[in-house]
């Protein structure tokens, strides 16, 4: 029986910390050609932000909201458009304070000019942007969200 | 029996601990969705802007009367010998603005001497963004040596009509009878963060190509900025 007692104290350990909060995975241009250009099995709801951008701040809780609610039935990405150097002492104390919870990438690459007609053509550079992607389906919204507005775009496609 | 009194305690530490970190979890639910809450609350209020459509290439612009820095009112129109106007949306808050503001000062003194000042404009809503307001307006511009007027745009009327969205957002007149025609609109150049590492120079390139009466070969472009907020 001792021999479980480790294993129990891991359990309890285990249930009394919370989920970590993630942190910024550094992408190239390449990595946004990939994911525009994909068609994926997978709900993907792509957040273009940046921790500076007051409007993008203010609708995060709704992509958390979001994420929480469908889980592994949708990828949420958030992509930071932060300066790189901004990595360790805005972006990632960000996340953590905000407990953010869904995938975050910051895109490293400083000709916006090339990136943003990947995305959508109607995207001025103007931010926050959200892309919505699910196999040939691509949605473009030139908006602020709320999560009502965001969960009924993806029932939409689960449906 | 020692071991049963030792797992009855595990136990009930272990109960304890589930039920604490279940109540912890809760309440944290309970903040999130409080905050959820009112940002929902806040962008309802906040972001019920108009549907902006904005001048295109060839189309007029308006002038307008709007408070300078120094306190006095500015219209294009006031500059009879200008050929056209370096217009540009620009503000104190945004991190692109403000990594632009050396470019804005050389681009001024390389082309007021030769008919197109700059004019910038600071589209925002001080209630949404206090650093940009009036007063510290003032301010920016005199730590920066602003050589150029930088324009209140108060109440928000002139944005919308030329249709800029975001801060930097650049629009190029040239002076035509009367009228000041749209020749170019959108980025700077396409390098905010290292000005040494420009691919194109785009700005630069369509007020020299005005100059010299050429064709402007890319009269649109596109670049990150911060979302003008009403």
């Amino acid at each position: 029986m001792k021999n479980y007692l480790p294993l129990i104290l891991l359990l309890i350990v285990a249930s009394c910390s919370k989920p970590e909060p993630q942190k910024a995975d550094v992408i190239g241009i390449e990595d946004i050609a990939y994911l525009t250009g994909d068609y994926p099995e997978k709900i993907q709801v792509i957040n273009f932000w940046a921790t500076w951008c007051k409007p993008c701040v203010d609708e995060l809780p709704a992509f958390e909201k979001l994420k929480s609610t469908y889980g592994d039935k949708i990828e949420v990405i958030l992509i930071s458009l932060d300066d790189v150097e901004n990595l360790e002492s805005k972006v990632n104390p960000f996340l953590e304070k905000h407990n953010i919870q869904s995938q975050v990438k910051l895109l490293d690459y400083p000709y916006a000019a090339e990136y943003i007609p990947m995305v959508d053509p109607h995207w001025d550079g103007a931010i926050p942007v959200t892309l919505i992607k699910y196999k040939k389906e691509h949605k473009f919204f030139n908006q602020s969200f709320e999560f009502k507005e965001l969960d009924f775009e993806v029932s939409t496609l689960l449906e | 029996m020692k071991t049963l009194k030792i797992l009855t305690v595990v136990a009930v530490i272990a109960l304890v601990g589930i039920l604490a970190s279940g109540i912890l979890n809760v309440d944290s639910l309970n903040m999130e969705n409080n905050e959820i809450e009112s940002a929902i609350n806040d962008s309802q209020n906040t972001d019920k802007a108009p549907i902006r459509k904005g001048y295109d290439i060839g189309d007029t612009a308006t002038d307008f009367s709007l408070k300078n820095i120094d306190g006095r009112m500015v219209s294009l129109k006031n500059y009879e010998e200008a050929k056209g106007f370096i217009v540009i949306f620009t503000c104190n808050h945004c991190p692109y603005s403000v990594a632009y503001e050396d470019r804005i000062i050389a681009l001024d003194k390389e082309f007021k001497s030769q008919g197109y000042p700059v004019i910038a404009i600071n589209p925002n809503n001080p209630e949404a963004y206090p650093e940009d307001s009036y007063d510290n307006m003032k301010i920016r511009a005199k730590e920066k040596g602003f050589t150029f007027p930088y324009l209140f745009d108060a109440g928000q009327t002139i944005y919308p009509q030329y249709g800029a969205t975001k801060t930097p957002h650049v629009f190029l007149l040239q002076k035509v009878d009367k009228n000041n025609i749209v020749k170019y609109i959108g980025a700077i150049d396409d390098n905010h963060k290292d000005a040494t590492a420009i691919k194109n120079d785009y700005l630069r390139d369509a007020v020299t190509n005005l100059i010299n009466g050429e064709e402007i070969k890319m009269t649109k472009t596109v670049a990150i900025g911060c979302s003008i907020k009403s």
